[in-house]
């Protein structure tokens, strides 16, 4: 018999059965992105940590209703979402996004844009800017959309919206950032 | 310059976002305690009677203990250890409410004779939960709790902690120890909190609705206050 992986239904199904190493698994392969949606919303990495490990162990408690064969990513994203907006109602503040320090592996200091690199090292800082400043519900479509390159159905579930009003949205933040990073 | 989605996508790799902490483990953990204590008290609960029967302070009679465990609203397990639980601080009172509002959420409220500094409502149970504080919810004074109906309410208290029946409402008990408390929320979801307080506690039942009284204060106090709780 051959051995492969075991692709993420048979993980989710295993874990709709109790095994909690098949449950292991689907959250190593989702927490980077888990926490990283947690952070966008919540705005602070402590909150985040804290919103994503909830929404793993309510995840896994709720995986009786998670529907057999949908997508396990955006189902877990809309609750790991919820979780970090109710933590953030409480804390109130965010932190805006701000650009790696180096290029991972460098010994810091100002990082050349690499080769190739379709903007300069300030105008990332100027187009970065220009999206802290969009309204935060664009802010966050803009960043799920591009920053963690969700799709739409997983930006939708995610934020809680419909796919229309995502791309709709979306297509209205394009706007604002060219009006104010032209 | 190139299209604006390509662009804000490589800015995106660009983003610095936290590193991402380890949360297997840390689910991988809560996940276990869950099970591990869940377990024990499935088969505390199936002996619960010889336990206590042996660890009450109050030389029970037996009749009176099977009556006590009949609290439509509280079990009290007594468990090996008790479960860790996030120490959050918070009082999870839910949202602040004037006295009428209360009533009107939970028209089988049961008043207290002292007005208290602040009233509470939590719709994490089916007929809701109103708590009554004395303070503020930084410094509590006193915290009176009170909930209908058949939310399945566990106590969990260790081996040893003395539970004392006393005389209030239709059955009532007294803990000077830390506890747990697990119960259903109205979405059917496991939930345990400690007592937040010091750990002094009275429990009590009043026709079916469930009371729990906390805070800094000897027995006879607690039992006074219970006891001019009412209509």
């Amino acid at each position: 018999m051959v051995s492969r992986p075991p692709t993420e239904q048979e993980l989710v199904e295993r874990a709709k059965r109790g095994d909690e190493d098949a449950y292991g698994e689907l959250v190593r392969a989702h927490q980077g992105i888990a926490f990283r949606t947690a952070y966008l919303v919540a705005g602070n990495a402590a909150e985040a940590e804290d919103a994503a490990q909830e929404a793993f162990v309510r995840a896994y408690r709720a995986l009786g209703r998670f529907r057999r064969g949908s997508p396990f990513r955006p189902w877990l994203l809309k609750i790991v979402a919820n979780e970090a907006r109710n933590r953030r109602r409480s804390s109130g503040r965010r932190a805006a996004l701000i650009l790696r320090a180096g290029e991972e592996g460098s010994s810091g200091g100002a990082a050349p844009s690499p080769e190739g690199a379709l903007l300069a090292g300030e105008d990332r800082e100027r187009l970065l800017a220009a999206v802290n400043a969009l309204r935060e519900e664009e802010r966050l479509v803009i960043a799920c959309r591009y920053f963690l390159e969700l799709s739409e159905e997983e930006t939708a579930a995610a934020l809680g919206l419909r796919i229309g009003t995502v791309k709709s949205r979306t297509s209205r933040a394009l706007g604002h950032l060219r009006e104010s990073y032209a | 310059m190139p299209e604006l989605d390509v662009v804000l996508r490589e800015l995106g790799r660009n983003v610095g976002f936290p590193p991402t902490p380890d949360l297997t483990s840390a689910v991988r953990r809560r996940l276990g305690e869950r099970r591990s204590w869940r377990r024990p008290v499935a088969l505390a609960l199936a002996m619960l009677v010889v336990a206590l029967g042996a660890a009450l302070a109050v030389p029970a009679a037996r009749t009176a203990l099977l009556d006590w465990l009949g609290l439509r609203g509280v079990h009290v397990v007594r468990v090996e250890q008790l479960p860790t639980v996030p120490a959050s601080g918070d009082l999870d009172l839910g949202r602040r409410v004037t006295l009428a509002e209360a009533r009107r959420r939970a028209p089988w409220l049961l008043v207290p004779a002292e007005t208290p500094d602040r009233v509470y409502v939590n719709d994490i149970l089916p007929e809701g939960k109103v708590s009554f504080l004395w303070g503020t919810p930084t410094s509590v004074r006193l915290l009176l709790t009170e909930f209908r109906g058949q939310a399945f309410v566990d106590k969990l208290i260790q081996p040893g902690a003395k539970v004392e029946m006393v005389d209030v409402g239709d059955e009532g008990a007294w803990f000077e120890e830390p506890h747990v408390v697990a119960f259903r929320d109205s979405n059917g979801n496991f939930r345990e909190s400690t007592a937040r307080l010091v750990g002094k506690t009275l429990f009590w039942q009043q026709g079916d609705v469930t009371l729990r009284l906390e805070g800094e204060l000897s027995k006879e106090q607690a039992l006074r206050i219970a006891r001019s709780t009412g209509e």
